[in-house]
């Protein structure tokens, strides 16, 4: 038996996983704020997340699949990676550079708050499960 | 690891600044240097210099993965990829008494211009503290994902 096999236990594994992702793309980015021509990326995941179970709300749950070609029905959230995209239509400086410094600063205390709150649910469930199992 | 990346990154930056700080260190204590070099029997001033950075691209490791994973190859870090000579002409300022004037009286000073360079310096300082914050926030992080599953 998988006890933190749950689709939530997945999906908070996936946002702190993007949030990770999303740490090392700022600090590129902060990092690169003086080169000229550097071009700043960033990590969508939350808009992915929300498209993705906004398309599905009328069906909850995931239809178990016996074939891989099946098509999918239900919610299915574990599927959404966050993905990297890199900002090449717009310009911050006279060298192309288009790192905001401030902007990536905000970002990179923002990401940190909600990876901190992430870890908080995470422990919460695991100190939930240890309720359940210990019985106290 | 990933997070691991993001203090390459940051470290990397802190590399490069300090290295561009370091240059404009040298153009300020040489901004009144007239025996630079010696080229054809003639001091030739010395000449400002400044760094050229550039993006650190990706390890091999690094560049599969997100090859694999069907994401755009990207950098991590930032790295001084040469230090280059400022070629504007030298600053001529007319002092006879001066051992290296020329025949008609005139020295010829470093192109060292002192308000670009402070300009430069607390740019430079500035982005470095940057990067300490965005290392900063990486231990943050890290230490945070320790915690994971620990009894409190």
């Amino acid at each position: 038996m998988n006890v933190l096999g749950g689709s939530e236990t997945a999906l908070l594994r996936t946002a702190i996983s993007a949030a990770e992702v999303r740490q090392q793309v700022i600090a590129d980015n902060i990092a690169n704020v003086d080169t000229p021509g550097f071009k700043r990326s960033e990590v969508l995941f939350e808009e992915l997340l929300a498209e993705q179970l906004g398309k599905r709300t009328e069906s909850k749950l995931e239809l178990r699949r016996t074939h891989a070609r099946h098509i999918p029905a239900g919610r299915g959230a574990g599927v959404v990676r966050p993905r990297i995209v890199m900002d090449e239509t717009t310009r911050m400086n006279n060298n192309d550079n288009n790192v905001d410094i401030d902007r990536e600063m905000a970002l990179l205390a923002k990401n940190q708050l909600r990876y901190n709150a992430m870890i908080q649910q995470l422990n919460h469930k695991i100190s939930m499960l240890r309720i359940g199992i210990e019985g106290r | 690891m990933r997070l691991n990346d993001g203090f390459e990154a940051s470290a990397s930056a802190l590399t490069a600044q300090r290295l561009r700080m370091d240059v404009i260190a040298s153009n300020i204590a040489n901004a009144e240097t007239t025996r630079g070099r010696y080229v054809n029997g003639r001091w030739v001033p010395y000449a400002r210099k400044m760094v050229v950075l550039e993006p650190v691209q990706k390890s091999f490791s690094n560049l599969l993965h997100s090859k694999l994973s069907g994401g755009k190859v990207r950098t991590a870090g930032v790295k001084v990829a040469r230090i280059v000579e400022d070629s504007t002409p030298p600053r001529l300022v007319y002092n006879p008494t001066h051992p290296d004037a020329d025949e008609n009286g005139y020295v010829r000073l470093p192109n060292v211009d002192i308000l670009k360079e402070m300009v430069d310096m607390l740019s430079a300082t500035r982005s470095y503290e940057a990067n300490v914050t965005a290392l900063n926030a990486s231990k943050a992080m890290f230490t945070k994902a320790l915690e994971i599953g620990r009894q409190s």
